[in-house]
């Protein structure tokens, strides 16, 4: 649970110093990112609701856990529907089985007790300030994706791809981003006149100079970008289950293969994150297909995984205590986790900082002891090669050691 | 007050924002009447037998929860057929009712004080809480529409209220205990607002009054109910309001008094209407000046609601480039624009899903945005220009809208690309198409299959103009 600075970290940490916060690195800077970076692939995956870190990394080897979490602690390793051992005191859900092979050759990871520094118990706050990367501050006009994106060459509607009913408060702002929840059919319908239509309707969203009018050109941007390349099937015998995660997993995956440029993609899971009661069975009908699904995509991916760090993150914690209703209430740290094949994996990462009445913050929340913008320009910066913050009024640590 | 001159824009836009949008013929009806007029008649709905009768094919929306309830215990299939009457008499009403405001406003404040149709008992309780918690009172007083809500076992069971109780014994070990998500989004959603100044405390306090209102035999009878033994009876403080012990069931009654007239509130709520009817980013001066009369007529929203229609911002917005239309209000304002006759509502419910807005399926209790720019994305974009040109092409199942018609009305010639694009701008369009759509539409051809009035429609409907009202 200690940090581990790797070499390669601290050399990447000694780099930023020299550009400093807030300033535009320059285009050489831009180049060294890209001949570093390549063409690799962020993935960000979003348990919306706070999903709760205690339960889906569990630190059973924390004698105050039990006594908390009495009636929906997970059982120790072993033990009937026990966590799976992660590292003799961490153990991950039960659910998350199809992943256990991924963590045992070290491209899954875990980072604990992740947060945001000014905590707040309102999802939609919480759910913003992480996805502007701006804690505190409401107002502010970009998430911190779109500022990433900005930063890699490339226009292309396609670069960033968000599975989601609508445009995620991360990928706000001017880079365009192509928002789907399905890319099957991605085609206009004028049967016998396509063409024609295309045209006259392409003509008309030209001469609108709003953001109505972008929309609709980059839409045309999209169908055409996806007529040229179609997605490949799943690989490697990779079996996705049913539902928007495995869906949304299935066409990412399609996407990175088929080669159309895709940097930059947001899975948005709206499962039953909110766990204010009945928590161990909410848990297990959202972690089993969120498991089948990243064992599915690391699966089909095979060797393309080593381009790609998915993370997985949540907006907080829940209360480290169990509330009247076998579940638990709005809290502070939760638990990330990251799937890739460069992802230095096999690990709980992050520091723990206790379950005891004085450990937790407030008397009653898992303490956030990594600011979590840390852990993302770590992801940024081994992905794109952005060492600049990403982050306005905030310069990011050396991160976990984790990207 | 509306501008002294009024033109197919203005009538247009009070078309657009307090309703779902023209019909062909309404610009004229508006013109001819007045605007003023037509504000008042819809702040005091009247009898609509048409909709009752198109509204007869959907008696499950009568039914009460336990007989919903009943129904499912005798057949578990019979919820999908009374849950599809429920989402397809909402776009029936959308698209027919002549109080089209009422219908806004039932969506507004549902979507305000929102529940999940997925949710366990609020599959059998949805209806219901729409029926008898939100629509009798979207034009009545905010205490009264808040104290309904607060209460019905829909939001009692979506926000896990039924599970909140004083932690109390029974036999030797402690059970129950407090449950913090209702009295969260009391605050923080429905009232006062996230950034009013609250704290935790104010939320586990908020959360104690709350304790003991429940819902009885939730497999049968579904009701509500209040149990003295589940409540925190000591004395509570909950942002500036002192509560003394013994209040029982009035503590919460006591709380909702106190927070809807609280000024926070009146801002609150001021600004998400302004967001609504008005602009993204509302002026700061209108949500005032709305907040002045929420306070002044004791949360009077019939009140409210004229006094947005009688401001100059209001006004200024038909001379502005639009609001983004949320998917719900593009399928049913295309629908409308069409003169359609909805007989099954399946595909344009299809429609409005596949664009991101699924119905009553909004999981976070902050419901769905209220913010026209949140709704345009590629995707969203492409499934509605392909619902404009099957709904002009007369392919969408269990619809009907005769296109042909629609030009005629206009004085077009449904055979002549340019007099038909004309002359749709003229009858719902209020003469807002832009010289380059009218272009475009005008370079139709006829080269295959589809006619020349489908192939017009079909673009002017999947075009921008469309997508904004």
């Amino acid at each position: 649970m200690s940090f581990d600075v790797s070499r390669r970290v601290f050399l990447r940490g000694a780099g930023l110093a020299a550009v400093g916060v807030g300033i535009a690195p320059s285009s050489l800077l831009v180049r060294t990112a890209l001949a570093a970076s390549g063409s690799k692939v962020l993935v960000k995956v979003f348990l919306r609701g706070g999903a709760d870190g205690l339960n889906l990394c569990a630190p059973y080897g924390d004698s105050e856990y039990y006594n908390l979490r009495r009636g929906i602690g997970l059982p120790r390793p072993g033990q009937g529907g026990g966590v799976i051992d992660l590292d003799g005191y961490f153990g991950m859900h039960p659910e998350f089985a199809p992943l256990e092979p991924f963590f045992r050759d070290g491209r899954l990871a875990f980072v604990h007790a992740v947060g945001n520094p000014q905590v707040t118990r309102s999802h939609f706050d919480a759910q913003d300030f992480q996805e502007s990367g701006t804690p505190g501050d409401k107002q502010t006009g970009t998430g911190w994706l779109d500022r990433a994106i900005a930063q890699i060459p490339g226009s292309e509607v396609t670069q960033a791809v968000s599975f989601s009913s609508q445009l995620v408060r991360s990928l706000l702002g001017p880079e365009p981003v192509l928002v789907a929840q399905t890319l099957t059919s991605f085609d206009l319908r004028a049967r016998n006149w396509r063409n024609e239509a295309e045209a006259l309707l392409t003509a008309m969203y030209q001469s609108d100079a709003t953001k109505v009018g972008s929309t609709g050109l980059e839409t045309f941007e999209a169908i055409n970008t996806l007529r040229r390349a179609p997605t490949p099937p799943p690989a490697n015998g990779a079996q996705y289950p049913s539902g928007n995660t495995g869906n949304a997993l299935r066409q990412a995956a399609g996407l990175i293969k088929s080669g159309v440029g895709t940097r930059c993609i947001y899975v948005n899971v709206s499962g039953g994150f909110d766990t204010h009661s009945n928590q161990l069975q909410n848990n297990i009908n959202d972690y089993r297909p969120l498991g089948l699904a990243l064992a599915a995509f690391a699966t089909d991916l095979g060797g393309v995984l080593d381009d790609v760090t998915l993370m997985v993150t949540t907006e907080f914690g829940r209360t480290a205590a169990v509330n009247g209703a076998a579940g638990t209430d709005h809290g502070t740290g939760y638990a990330m986790m990251l799937l890739g094949g460069r992802v230095r994996g096999g690990r709980v990462l992050g520091r723990w900082p206790g379950l005891s009445r004085g450990q937790l913050y407030q008397n009653r929340d898992l303490a956030a002891t990594t600011d979590f913008r840390d852990v993302f320009q770590e992801v940024a910066r081994a992905q794109f090669g952005i060492s600049a913050s990403l982050f306005p009024d905030y310069t990011p640590g050396a991160g976990v050691g984790v990207a | 007050m509306p501008p002294e001159t009024l033109g197919p824009r203005v009538a247009q836009h009070l078309l657009n924002r307090a309703g779902y949008g023209p019909r062909p013929g309404e610009i004229a009806g508006v013109l001819d009447r007045g605007p003023t007029k037509w504000i008042e008649e819809q702040l005091e709905p009247g009898p609509d037998p048409e909709l009752d009768t198109r509204l007869a094919a959907y008696p499950a929306i009568a039914y009460p929860i336990s007989q919903v309830l009943d129904l499912y215990k005798a057949d578990s299939r019979t919820t999908g057929v009374i849950l599809d009457q429920f989402f397809s008499a909402k776009v029936v009403r959308a698209v027919h009712a002549r109080n089209q405001l009422q219908e806004v406003l039932v969506d507004f404040w549902f979507n305000h004080f929102n529940v999940f149709v997925n949710d366990g008992f609020d599959r059998y309780s949805i209806s219901s809480y729409e029926r008898d918690a939100i629509r009798p009172h979207v034009l009545g007083r905010f205490r009264e529409l808040l104290g309904a809500v607060t209460l019905h076992p829909a939001m009692l069971y979506y926000l896990d209220n039924y599970l909140n109780t004083i932690p109390r014994k029974q036999g030797g070990r402690e059970v129950g205990g407090i449950n913090e998500n209702h009295g969260r989004e009391l605050l923080e959603l429905h009232t006062v607002g996230v950034d009013a100044g609250y704290t935790q405390t104010d939320v586990v306090e908020a959360s104690r009054c709350l304790t003991g209102h429940g819902i009885f035999n939730i497999g049968s009878a579904g009701s509500y109910r209040y149990s003295p033994a589940l409540h925190d009876n000591d004395a509570k403080q909950v942002f500036g309001l002192s509560l003394p012990g013994g209040g029982g069931e009035s503590d919460i009654e006591r709380l909702l008094d106190y927070l809807a007239v609280h000024p926070a509130t009146a801002r609150f709520i001021s600004r998400r209407l302004a967001q609504r009817f008005v602009a993204d980013d509302p002026p700061e001066a209108l949500v005032s000046r709305l907040a002045d009369v929420f306070l002044r007529s004791d949360g009077d929203l019939r009140e409210v609601t004229k006094a947005l229609f009688g401001s100059a911002e209001f006004w200024a917005e038909a001379f502005g480039a639009g609001k983004p239309r949320t998917s719900f209000e593009y399928v049913i304002g295309t629908l409308r624009a069409a003169g359609a006759e909805v007989r099954n509502a399946l595909a344009a419910r299809v429609a409005i899903r596949d664009s991101g807005m699924p119905l009553y399926a909004c999981n976070p209790p902050t419901g769905y945005s209220n913010r026209g720019a949140d709704w345009l994305n590629p995707s969203a974009q492409l499934y509605r220009m392909n619902f404009g040109l099957d709904l002009a092409a007369g392919a969408v199942a269990g619809v009907t809208a005769d296109i042909r018609g629609l030009i005629q009305s206009g004085g077009g010639d449904p055979n002549d690309p340019s007099s038909s694009a004309e002359a749709i701008n003229r009858v719902v369009f209020g003469r807002t198409l832009t010289p380059a759509s009218l272009a475009a539409a005008g370079r139709v051809t006829s080269s295959s299959g589809v006619p020349v009035a489908a192939r017009v429609a079909g673009l002017l409907f999947a075009g921008p103009e469309m997508q904004v009202r």
